[in-house]
This record gives structure tokens, C-alpha cells and sequence, in this order.
């Protein structure tokens, strides 16, 4: 059998010579610009939000301290939004945000008022928030729905928030000051200094990035997001990766907790579910599919950046504050039209282009 | 005769009262491609899920490479160098070719960065196109996205995966699942040739396909399979196709039938 085998192989192999290997410009101009469109159309329509702002608006509108201003106001939806952006890119829908952020800030406002030190206070919220992160994702991971299982969390998280501030709020934390309203870095009179929430959003954000773009762990998260199953075949514990995913999205989600009791000095144990809807928008207007596995950070921050530029522009102009979340939901609308035509227009001209193996040979 | 790289011995899967294998052996030499044909529901998904680790067989012994083994999960058939290339591909869509190749495997920046778990993005580039190199098969650069890739070109991303993974524990095992169903004629050429050159490396290789000219294009055996049954075994030289044809719709009767079997 072995020689028949020998002659067989002898006369099948081998197919046709290699191909030569491209040099990677063989995508055409014109797709190359839809997906830079596709891609990062969100900071050009940041721009232009600017630049027409910065003339309608003029004089008020371009100025440092305005920017200061949106820095700062976009600062908490961003928070919210890197938690429930990270949570989508790995796959999951974290719905808990609003309570996980009321507990966390509920836990740290208690010990703060029953005399504990504050580092103790905020490791205690963030604590918090990796706790729920990790009872959301060991529950999903058994097969359970996680938008529902998050919606349920967040009934219980939003009851324990009530019950550990015993129906009332915890004011007066102004040990978290520092945190807060307090500026950092002014230089005399001319400049008075940046928020410090705009400082924590930096760092959240770059850490972020860097996480899910440069790192083995990060890299696979954003894998369980667009193919879990394949992450698994690939021989890697998906379902760890789901949980962590959960634990990132209830750490942020503490962690802006603790920024808004920080900026109002007060801890509040009532869960808006305003802040979920905040975040969704400046994650939706970013392009993060809800399907997972795809999306970026840097987007997610643009993606607040527009919301809190938008109603600042139209206040500055004296527009009734209603008009801007119309603004927001009809550029969200328009935003997804638009993805819609890029995304048509970029496979049309790929299966135009041939850029299928018929003439490169695989 | 050479140690096969896989031999399955009296395999039988029962589920419940229905016998999907009954005593199958199958074994497949270092460097020879086995076509595994069969209708639907033959037992060709169940045999290879077998000897993927996905089922554990009711009966029967599983040797890799002269070696008794029992799998217990895919994770197992792996570590033993058997590499599955599923229908659906399992490939990360969003993430370009050189993650999606090392995926798992991933190369970490030496020093401090490493230990923190930062990867070496240029090192896995460059030995993905390097492997891809090898195998011939390099078509775009290793930064695209696999959803910006042709049906072939993802095929082929899905194979080199595999062959990448079975070439480094030396003479692997590739199980591919249905290689062309998706493909136009050009790219199923395209990916035959593949699978030959991946043969001639030396990996072993197992194809379930329905594609009766690809398996007479590509293989070097046939091995058919009739109501959980091997029906026949035989070269794929010198094969008449209507035979073939025969033992898969089961008008023909069997190669190894014998009184009161």
C-alpha cells in the first residue's frame, strides 16, 4: 500500500508555484479612505461639531476654560461609557452600571461617615464593583442571558444601595474633594488649573486602550467578544474572559460611582438609569456594534465628548436644554445611516475590486 | 509499514439505540491525505468529532503516532497534535490575520512589558508571514482584518492556523471539516493546493467532504462510510467513481462484507 500511496502523492503534488507575496498596498484608494470614514468618521464629526460651534458660539465657545468646562462635563458619561463599551467589545451587555455605581458609592459614603479612613472608603467601592462584576459574570457564563441577568442585578443592587444608606443619603463626604471639584495644576490667575475627574478619565482611558490593544489579556478579551467559540477551540478559557469582562465593567462602573459622590460630595443610593442610557449613547455614536469584538476606547471618549460638546454649544446659545439630547439622538440616527452607507460601499468595492483570490491565487 | 500518525481501532458510538460508528478502523500515514466520504448521516461528523476529542467513542482504541491515547476533550486531541479546521472556520472576524494565526499562542515582549503581559505584535507579524510564506500562501498583509478578507482567503487562514499548530509538535494531525463548501471553483483549487502542500510537509490529513473532485483531486485514500459502517477502503488511484459512488449511496455492497456480517 505504501508505494501505491508514494506514486499517488508523487503524482498530485505539488499544486500550482506560490504566489508572490504582496506588499500591502493592494487595497484601493477609494476603500482605503470609506474605512478611515468607517473607522474614525467619529473624530472628523467631533471636528466639525468644533469648528461650527466654535463660530456660532463665538466668542464663548473656543476657549480654554470652556474646554475645561465639556472635559469635565463629559467626564462621568465617559466613565459609565468605557464600562459599558469594554463590556460590549467583550460580548456582554452590563445593564447593572447604575446600581453597581449607587452601591459602590454607597459602601465608601458609610465608611467615610462612620469615621474610616478614605483610601479605606474608595478600595472598599471599587472592591464593590469587581464583586458585582464577578456574581454578573458567573451567573451569565452558565447560559444565562446577560441582559437579563444584569437587569436583575441591578434591582438588587439599587434595593442594597437603599438598605446600606438606610433610606437617606451620605452627605458631606468633603474628604473626597480632592477627587472632585479640586483643580489641579493652575498657574496663578490665568489659568485655574484642570478637574481632577478629567485627570481620572485619562487615566482610565489610556490604561484602557493600551490594556486591549497591546496586551495578550486585552487582546483576547476583545476576541471572546467578536468569536467566543473560536477563543475556545483556540484552547483559551473563553468563559474566563467573559467574566473578566464583567469585573472591568463593574470596576468602572464603581469607579464612576465614586467620582460622582466625589463631585456632589454626597452619596446617593439612587441608581439613574439615566447614566446606563448617557453611556449607551456615547458607545452607540462610537460604532461599538452591540455584537461584540469590535470598537475602540479612544472612540468611546469621542463619543461622550460629542454629547457634553453639543449641549454645551446650544446652553452657550441660550437653546432650551431639551434641544440637545434631540441633537444627540438625531445625530445617533444619522450616525448609524451614515455606518450603514460606509459599510454597503466598502464590501461593494472590495468584491469590485477583486480583492477575492480569483486573480492572486490564495 | 511506518507507524501511522493516527489509527482508530473498532471504533463504535452508540447514542442511546442507534449505532452512529460500528467497529470503524481508519488510520491515516505521516504525509497522506484520507478522504472521508459518506451521505449524510453515514457518521462522518461523528468520526471526526472522535478523533477531535469533541465525543468520546464508546468503544475502540485511539492510537497517535504508535501511542494508545483517550481523549477527554479537544483540549487533549490537541496537546496530542491533532488540529480540527471546523466548517464555520473559527475565525475572530474583527481581528486581523496575525491574531487570528496566533491566537493562544501569542509571542510577549521580552523584558519588564512582557511580564505584564504586552505582546510583540512585529514578532508574531513577521512569523506569521513567515508561516504563510512557507506554505505559499501569503495573499494580504498581515494587519487586515479577517471580515475584509475573500471566502478563500479565510479558508486559508483557518488552514495555516491549524498547520501552523500541528507543525510545531513535528508531524501533526489535520482534520478539516467540509475545506471547500463555500468556495468557488478557482478557490478550491486554490485551497487543494494547499492541502497538498501541507501533505508533502509531512502532517497527516483527514478531509469530510462532499466534494467528490476534490477528494479525487487531493487525496490519497478513500475511506467510505455507510450507515456507521466502513464500506470501503482503497487508493483513490485507480478508484472508479461510480463505485465510489455506489458505496456512498449504498447500492454497492460493501468492500469488506463477508457471510452473516
Amino acid at each position: 500500500m505504501t508505494n501505491t500511496e508514494a506514486a499517488v502523492a508523487g503524482a498530485n503534488s505539488p499544486g500550482p508555484a506560490p504566489a508572490p507575496a504582496p506588499s500591502g498596498q493592494d487595497m484601493p484608494r477609494a476603500i482605503s479612505v470609506l474605512v478611515f470614514l468607517r473607522d474614525r468618521g467619529i473624530f472628523v464629526l467631533w471636528g466639525l461639531l468644533i469648528a461650527v460651534f466654535a463660530f456660532w458660539c463665538s466668542p464663548y465657545f473656543f476657549k480654554v476654560d470652556n474646554a475645561l468646562l465639556i472635559a469635565n462635563a463629559a467626564a462621568l458619561t465617559a466613565l459609565f461609557a468605557a464600562g459599558v463599551g469594554i463590556g460590549i467589545m467583550t460580548g456582554v451587555l452590563d445593564l447593572s452600571l447604575p446600581g453597581t455605581a449607587a452601591v459602590a458609592s454607597c459602601v465608601c459614603g458609610w465608611l467615610l461617615t462612620h469615621g474610616h479612613a478614605t483610601w479605606l472608603g474608595l478600595a472598599a467601592g471599587l472592591a464593590a464593583g469587581v464583586v458585582v462584576g464577578l456574581v454578573n459574570g458567573l451567573i451569565t457564563i452558565r447560559g444565562f442571558n446577560p441582559i437579563i441577568v444584569t437587569i436583575g442585578t441591578l434591582s438588587v443592587l439599587s434595593g442594597l444601595a437603599a438598605v446600606i444608606a438606610g433610606g437617606y443619603t451620605f452627605p458631606g463626604l468633603n474628604q473626597l474633594e480632592f477627587m472632585g471639584t479640586h483643580r489641579y495644576l493652575a498657574v496663578g490667575d490665568s489659568f485655574s488649573g484642570i478637574p481632577a475627574p478629567v485627570f481620572i478619565v485619562a487615566a482610565v482611558f489610556v490604561v484602557g486602550t493600551v490594556f486591549l490593544t497591546r496586551t495578550r489579556d486585552g487582546i483576547r478579551l476583545m476576541a471572546v467578544g467578536g468569536n467566543a467559540e473560536a477563543v475556545r477551540r483556540a484552547g483559551i478559557h473563553a468563559d474566563r474572559y467573559k467574566v473578566l469582562g464583567f469585573v472591568l465593567s463593574g470596576l468602572l462602573a464603581s469607579l464612576g460611582g465614586l467620582v460622582s459622590t466625589a463631585v456632589v460630595t454626597e452619596a446617593n443610593p439612587n441608581a439613574s438609569p439615566q447614566i446606563i442610557f448617557n453611556a449607551l449613547t456615547a458607545v452607540a455614536l462610537a460604532g461599538v456594534a452591540l455584537t461584540g469584538g469590535r470598537g475602540s476606547l479612544p472612540r468611546v471618549l469621542v463619543g461622550a465628548l460629542i454629547l457634553a460638546t453639543i449641549s454645551n454649544g446650544l446652553t452657550i446659545r441660550g437653546i432650551q436644554p431639551y434641544w440637545a439630547t434631540v441633537c444627540t439622538g438625531a445625530l445617533l440616527l444619522g450616525s448609524l445611516l451614515l455606518e450603514r452607507v460606509l459599510q454597503t460601499a466598502v464590501s461593494e468595492r472590495l468584491m469590485a475590486a477583486n480583492l477575492s483570490v480569483h486573480e492572486k491565487k490564495v | 509499514m511506518s507507524t501511522p500518525a493516527l489509527e482508530l481501532t473498532g471504533i463504535e458510538m452508540h447514542y442511546g439505540f442507534v449505532r452512529a460508528l460500528d467497529g470503524i478502523d481508519i488510520h491515516v500515514q505521516p504525509g497522506e491525505v484520507v478522504g472521508l466520504l459518506g451521505d449524510n448521516g453515514a457518521g462522518k461528523s461523528t468520526l471526526l468529532k472522535v478523533m477531535s476529542g469533541a465525543h468520546r467513542p464508546s468503544q475502540g482504541t485511539i492510537r497517535v503516532r504508535g501511542e494508545e491515547q483517550s481523549f477527554h476533550a479537544p483540549s487533549d486531541a490537541a496537546d496530542a497534535g491533532i488540529q480540527m479546521v471546523y466548517q464555520d472556520l473559527s475565525l475572530v472576524e474583527p481581528q486581523d490575520i496575525a491574531t487570528n494565526l496566533n491566537l493562544g499562542q501569542e509571542t510577549l515582549r521580552r523584558g519588564p512589558l512582557g511580564w505584564l503581559g504586552f505582546v510583540d505584535r512585529k514578532a508574531m507579524r513577521r512569523s506569521s508571514e513567515k508561516e504563510l510564506d512557507r506554505l505559499g500562501v501569503r495573499t494580504a498583509p498581515m494587519t487586515r482584518p479577517v471580515e475584509m478578507l475573500s471566502g478563500g482567503q479565510r479558508q486559508v487562514v483557518a488552514l495555516a492556523r491549524s498547520a501552523i499548530r500541528v507543525n510545531g509538535e513535528s508531524q501533526g494531525i489535520l482534520l478539516l471539516d467540509e475545506p471547500t463548501a463555500a468556495l468557488g471553483y478557482e478557490q478550491t483549487k486554490n485551497v487543494e493546493s494547499l492541502i497538498r502542500r501541507m501533505a508533502d510537509q509531512g502532517i497527516a490529513i483527514v478531509v469530510v467532504t462532499h466534494d467528490l473532485p476534490l477528494c479525487f483531486e487531493v487525496t490519497d485514500r478513500l475511506v467510505i462510510l455507510n450507515r456507521g459502517k466502513k464500506v470501503a477502503d482503497l487508493p483513490t488511484a485507480g478508484a472508479d467513481r461510480d463505485h465510489v459512488v455506489g458505496w456512498i449511496t449504498g447500492s454497492r455492497a460493501s468492500m469488506f462484507e463477508t457471510a452473516g456480517a
